[in-house]
């Protein structure tokens, strides 16, 4: 496990690292998503070349690479968002719990109540702050409303928004701030208890101060979640995550822990990358 | 010069231009129906003229102004007028004189030339009555029961009289009409247990025995009507009119006798505002050419509403097919494209379908089906309220598709992302997420389609408005709304009063007055259509990124 002090965070050095993974051969209790040979066209056009990972359970794992390089659409993969566009293929496979997520008979609404997703703007519904964090309890159908009360509590303090919120829950969710929108949203995606928690660009939006927020809520939340976030900020990955990925040109091109990738990397592309000689 | 054009300045101008032009003409339109209709209702002052034409005669008109116009002298040569050589021009007055029974035509053009003096005498009066039109003169005397007595007692009289006539009113109305109405039913009941071979003998004199307690409460009613009556017709006035005839007035004709000429402004304007609302509330007279229009105000309305009610969850669910389920190919164009083209399909063609499809054909099978016993005579196979606000709603779905659409497709897509990334179907995100934020874009549909609707004339005359209809579609009577029913409508009323009525320049002012009521009923309901429509943007106001 790894522990990050807030002051280490907000310098973004000094990380230490207890324990390491190894990546390559993960139990299958310490494996949230298995990622096997996934290839993704958009039209004639292949975005993602035959991308297989293995993403471990209860840690912080982060995509980066330069722009269009196949992160987010990677992202988006593991909870079906991709199907939404059209002409969009898939084949290979990502496997949760050790069945294929893109299964003919799964129920895409379910996995996605399973595996749920941050964007990169903010995008609360135009309702209450109270009801846009129990809409996704209210579509499975919970209506208890002293139920409802207490996950709205608890998604809100898991998301650090509880105190500023409090007073006033039946307000509307476009009157808060950019910073307090993007961790409303964050408490909406873990109030139906996520399994994987999938945040594209959470902070690209924001201020730096929401952004530090944010990313000590991410620390936060890997306690309780696997998290998969997506972000071009390499001292963000850094400062946020265990693992990390790099990727370039729709190919996963290095994949290890954190404090190895960034500090003896193995590939030319991954150096030249995170020495900022492109990108 | 050139650097002005490069500065854009005349571009500002020509389209600040463009708009002044659009906003005076409006202003000016409705100037022109607010003054010309609003003066309809004004009291106005009774004159009377003492003439010599060209040959000498002396004659007296009795009258109000309606109109004055300048003519040139030129027009007149075969007058053989004695004018000054000078003289170009010469005035010419319309005058109303009413006195329908005397002369043939209540309106008359006077020379001013030939007018030799001018008099508002304090003791002329107007009198208005159920027929022949409005009466002017000198009251010569009242006589009650046979005995003259004193003029003062006059206003005394009316009102006694005022209130037989309304306790007539809701006889005729309310307890006749409901009589009426249970006979109709009860000939129809055993019409249809003969036409199902089920009428025993039992049943007959059942039904027999309700028809002969109808007729007798009938007969009760009428009594008392016919009592009403008698105390009506009771008195009389004698008015002299302007050529010294005189002529008898029974009270039962009479609805007001005003002394224009006496009143000052407070209470002209008392009288201005009763006039407006005897116009809003009162049923026609006179072939629509005096009284009020309330049952076109009626039909109107509640032709527009059907109309909402039909339209709305239609256009609503055709666009949201259109845009969340119809595959995005070559044949969804084609119907968009289709859809929109609908809207410019003349509105008579409507009219042409709703008869053939509506009336004839759907309305037709009703008949067949449910109301075989009324047969031959129609039930819903023959124009009627519904008919009318179905083709309208037919008319109008265009407008409510394509705006809902384009409502739809402003939706910015991280809403339906939000939604779906938290387990909701696509079904479940349109119900709770989308149409909520599209309902500002629904109602602008539904403003559209409501202006659209509401001045729509031709189609109606096919599929429902008549001239005069005896019954409003909604009253008492079980089951209360009529849908079968014929009704009247503002926009025909301006037709017919204007054009299809005996006395055409008498009804011009009516024609204004009732364009003025259309147009605020349409304003008033859209309106209250932009109101909701902001109470939801507000609800409903998007993030702006």
């Amino acid at each position: 496990m790894i522990s990050i002090s807030p002051k280490a965070l907000a310098t973004g050095s000094d990380t230490t690292i207890e324990k390491k993974l190894d990546l390559t051969n993960l139990t299958p209790e310490q494996v949230a998503l298995d990622i096997n040979k996934l290839n993704l066209f958009y039209g004639k056009k292949q975005a993602l070349n035959n991308i297989t990972m293995s993403i471990p359970k209860g840690q912080v794992t982060a995509f980066i690479g330069p722009s269009g390089c196949g992160k987010s659409t990677l992202l988006r993969s593991i909870n079906r968002m991709n199907d939404l566009v059209d002409n969009c293929h898939i084949s290979g496979e990502i496997n949760l719990h050790g069945s294929n997520i893109y299964d003919k008979h799964v129920d895409v609404a379910e996995l996605r109540r399973k595996v749920g997703m941050v964007f990169q703007r903010p995008n609360p519904f135009p309702k209450t702050i109270y009801e846009n964090v129990v809409y996704g309890l209210r579509i499975m159908g919970e209506n208890n409303r002293r139920r409802l009360d207490e996950a709205a509590e608890q998604s809100l303090r898991s998301a650090a928004l509880w105190n500023e919120v409090k007073d006033r829950l039946h307000e509307s969710a476009l009157g808060l701030s950019g910073g307090q929108q993007q961790r409303l949203v964050i408490a909406r995606a873990i109030a139906i208890q996520p399994e994987v928690l999938l945040l594209d660009e959470p902070t690209s939006a924001l201020d730096p101060i929401s952004t530090l927020t944010i990313e000590e809520l991410i620390n936060d939340l890997k306690k309780q979640f696997t998290v998969v976030i997506v972000t071009h900020n390499m001292q963000q990955a850094a400062r946020v995550s265990d693992q990390t990925a790099f990727m370039y040109m729709g190919d996963l091109i290095e994949y290890s822990d954190t404090n190895t990738l960034f500090t003896t990397p193995l590939k030319k592309k991954t150096e030249d990358y995170i020495t900022g000689r492109y990108g | 010069m050139n650097k002005w054009f490069k500065s854009g300045s005349p571009w500002i101008w020509l389209s600040a231009g463009g708009v002044s032009i659009s906003l005076i003409s409006v202003l000016g339109l409705l100037w022109l129906i607010a003054s010309r209709g609003l003066s309809y209702f004004w009291p106005s002052e009774l004159y009377q003229f003492e003439l010599t034409d060209q040959h000498g005669a002396k004659s007296v008109v009795i009258g109000e102004i309606y109109d004055r116009e300048q003519i040139p002298v030129s027009q007149l040569a075969h007058l053989n007028l004695a004018l000054d050589p000078e003289q170009e021009i010469l005035e010419r007055l319309l005058i109303k004189t009413g006195n329908r029974e005397l002369v043939s035509l209540d309106f008359r053009w006077l020379l001013s030339h030939n007018i030799q003096k001018t008099q508002t005498p304090k003791d002329l009066v107007v009198v208005e009555r159920r027929t022949n039109g409005n009466f002017y003169g000198f009251i010569e005397s009242v006589v009650v029961d046979g005995k003259e007595v004193d003029k003062n007692k006059l206003s005394e009289l009316l009102t006694r009289v005022d209130n037989f006539q309304e306790q007539i009113d809701d006889l005729q109305k309310s307890d006749i009409g409901a009589i009426n109405y249970q006979l109709e039913r009860l000939r129809l009941k055993t019409r249809k247990y003969q036409l199902q071979d089920k009428l025993t003998p039992e049943l007959q004199a059942q039904i027999d025995s309700e028809i002969a307690t109808l007729n007798q409460e009938y007969a009760l009613l009428e009594q008392e009507l016919m009592g009403y009556r008698e105390e009506i017709s009771r008195d009389h006035i004698v008015m002299r009119a302007m050529d010294g005839q005189l002529v008898t007035i029974n009270f039962e004709y009479i609805l007001k006798v005003t002394f224009n000429n006496q009143l000052n402004i407070i209470e002209k304007t008392g009288l201005f505002f009763s006039h407006i609302a005897s116009f809003l509330i009162e049923d026609p007279r006179e072939a629509n050419t005096e009284g009020g229009v309330f049952p076109a105000i009626f039909g109107t309305v509640l032709m527009v509403l059907l109309m909402t009610v039909i339209v709305s969850p239609f256009g609503v669910i055709a666009a949201i097919y259109l845009h969340e389920y119809a595959g995005k190919n070559a044949f969804t164009k084609l119907l968009r494209i289709a859809v929109i083209n609908l809207a410019g399909v003349p509105s008579i063609v409507y009219g042409v379908f709703g008869l053939g499809f509506f009336v004839y054909m759907v309305g037709g099978s009703l008949d067949q089906l449910f109301y075989s016993e009324n047969l031959p005579s129609p039930t819903f196979g023959t124009p009627g309220v519904l008919w009318s606000a179905l083709t309208l709603a037919i008319l109008t779905l265009p407008v409510v598709i394509v705006s809902t659409e384009e409502g739809l497709s402003r939706i910015p897509s991280a809403m339906r992302h939000g939604s779906l990334a938290l387990g909701a179907t696509k079904a479940e995100t349109l119900w709770r997420i989308i149409l909520p934020i599209a309902s500002p874009a629904i109602m602008t549909g539904i403003i559209l389609a409501i202006a659209r609707a509401a001045g729509e004339v031709a189609p109606l005359m096919l599929v429902g408005v008549v001239k005069m209809a005896p019954n409003l579609p909604l009253d008492g009577n079980f089951p209360f709304l009529h849908l079968d029913r014929k009704f009247m409508h503002l926009g025909f009323h301006i037709y017919d009063v204007g054009f299809q009525s005996p006395n055409v320049e008498a009804a011009r002012p009516l024609v204004y007055a009732t364009a003025l009521l259309l147009v605020s009923i349409i304003v008033a309901l859209n309106m209250t259509a932009v109101s909701i429509r902001n109470k939801l943007r507000e609800r409903y106001k998007m993030l702006e990124h």
